[in-house]
């Protein structure tokens, strides 16, 4: 049987079209790519 | 470079898994892994707008206007989330109303928080009747009928969500305790109660008349315990296996259907893990060969920058400075075409007008009453024109001259005996005493 609690953590609020400018700029665009030139930028310093 | 070519590959082998699973509506499956795409190239056009448009299929149109914005941020031309972007805008109303929706799902995921279930499904039926494809709308709903056992309404919100995304983790589960308790169950129980109710009369039985009658009240008791032994027997041996037998042919295409999508899974997983350890050996690769081009003491970079150094002492006509650092450099490792003409010059400027600038140096340090350093200077004057005699006759005096005997008849010495017909000789043997 389902424990109701528990399955109601599993759902999260949905973003909201006034909220959307918000997400977009706190979004992690890091790629692979980014990972690896940070690395090799500290490893010069 | 290897391993940004090694990313973008990766990435569109996410992408190209990822649209194989929107195309087979396996949505959930798609957005995992179209986000390990953009994980490797977040340049990955494609698979940013194939995730946008996942999620306005799942009814997540503020998450698909933000991968459609960044996308086109990313990549300004020949974009198609532009044209998702204006399809979006010229419709009427819609990005109202889907507005409206999310705020209507936030409230109700609210009130179910708060207990106000029974408010949280009111104003969710009437939501998912506007959107029936608001995937987690449905789930809530059916959820919230789950937890007021009326799962035949929560059975109609999970079929919904499975039309959408086909094999939602979520609604499937939600499906098999539904399942477990609605109709499939009443369909069981229908099934043994009619094995005992329908008996054909065969041609010796006999019909007893309604007068005639088991007297003995022992008997009846037997009998009836006899009829309920015989009874589970009869289930046993012939009702239970007929109705598991059922239940698995009716499961088995399933199971098998499973079990294959399971093994596809599998070989996918193989093969990714394959690619990962791959990826993980190339950035390893990289690392170590940065390692080595920024060591401190010989690496490739530090040597550049002595000559770099080096050119900036010529500039400012200081030749002190240029020979002292042409000696700390080591160009046996600048050699990768980039500057070996400028590094050859310098070798060769140091080898004609290096050494005497040392020797000049080395003779400023004994004026100064510094053997010590002259005798430095003087030495490192050899390493550049080893077949100096003048300077080697200096070295031999400095030692004489700060009582280290042994060591100025070393050069002396050698004066005498590998460069006899020079002009030192004579006095080198003078300084030496024989």
């Amino acid at each position: 049987m389902l424990n109701f609690e528990e399955e109601l953590k599993r759902f999260r609020p949905s973003l909201e079209i006034g909220n959307v400018e918000d997400a977009i700029s706190k979004e992690d665009l890091t790629d692979m790519t980014d990972l690896m030139t940070e690395l090799l930028k500290e490893k010069k310093s | 470079m290897d391993t940004a070519m090694r990313n973008h590959r990766l990435s569109n082998v996410y992408y190209n898994m990822g649209l194989a699973k929107a195309q087979e509506r396996d949505l959930t499956g798609a957005v995992e892994v179209l986000k390990m795409s953009l994980r490797f190239n977040k340049y990955q056009t494609d698979a940013r707008n194939l995730l946008g448009l996942i999620y306005h299929e799942i009814g997540e149109v503020g998450a698909a206007l933000a991968q459609w914005i960044i996308s086109l941020n990313l990549q300004e031309k020949n974009n198609l989330a532009e044209e998702y972007l204006q399809i979006l805008q010229n419709e009427s109303g819609y990005l109202d109303m889907a507005d409206q929706a999310a705020k209507k799902y936030n409230q109700s995921l609210s009130y179910a928080h708060g207990e106000n279930a029974d408010l949280a499904i009111l104003l969710l039926m009437r939501m998912v009747e506007e959107m029936p494809n608001y995937l987690k709308a449905q789930q809530l709903l059916a959820l919230l009928y789950i937890q007021n056992e009326d799962y035949t309404k929560a059975g109609r919100c999970l079929y919904q969500a499975l039309k959408i995304d086909h094999y939602n983790p979520l609604a499937q589960r939600y499906m098999t305790v539904v399942k477990q308790n609605t109709g499939r169950a009443e369909v069981e129980r229908r099934k043994l109660k009619n094995a005992f109710s329908h008996r054909q009369m065969q041609d010796d039985d006999i019909i007893l008349p309604p007068t005639y009658k088991e007297n003995t009240g022992w008997q009846s008791i037997l009998n009836i315990l006899a009829g309920l032994i015989l009874g589970v027997v009869v289930v046993f041996f012939l009702v239970t296996p007929t109705v598991r037998d059922s239940v698995v042919s009716k499961y088995e295409g399933e199971i098998r259907q499973n079990l294959e999508l399971v093994n596809q899974k599998s070989l996918q997983i193989d093969q990714l893990e394959r690619q990962m350890e791959e990826a993980s050996a190339a950035q390893e690769e990289a690392e170590n060969s940065l390692a080595d081009m920024v060591s401190s003491s010989g690496g490739v970079i530090s040597q550049y920058q002595h000559l770099v150094q080096i050119l900036q002492a010529y500039r400012a006509e200081d030749m002190r400075t240029a020979v002292q650092l042409y000696l700390d450099t080591d160009f046996t490792v600048l050699n990768d075409g980039v500057l070996n003409d400028i590094a050859a010059w310098v070798q060769q400027d140091m080898a004609a007008n290096g050494f005497p600038v040392l020797e000049q140096m080395g003779d400023e340090a004994i004026a100064q009453s510094d053997a010590a350093q002259a005798i430095d200077y003087y030495q490192k004057s050899l390493t550049i024109n080893p077949n100096n005699i003048g300077v080697i006759y200096k070295i031999g005096l400095a030692y004489k001259g700060t009582g280290n005997t042994d060591e100025a008849n070393q050069y002396f010495g050698d004066i005498i005996m590998n460069h006899p017909e020079s002009e030192y000789a004579a006095q080198a043997k003078e300084q030496r005493g024989y």
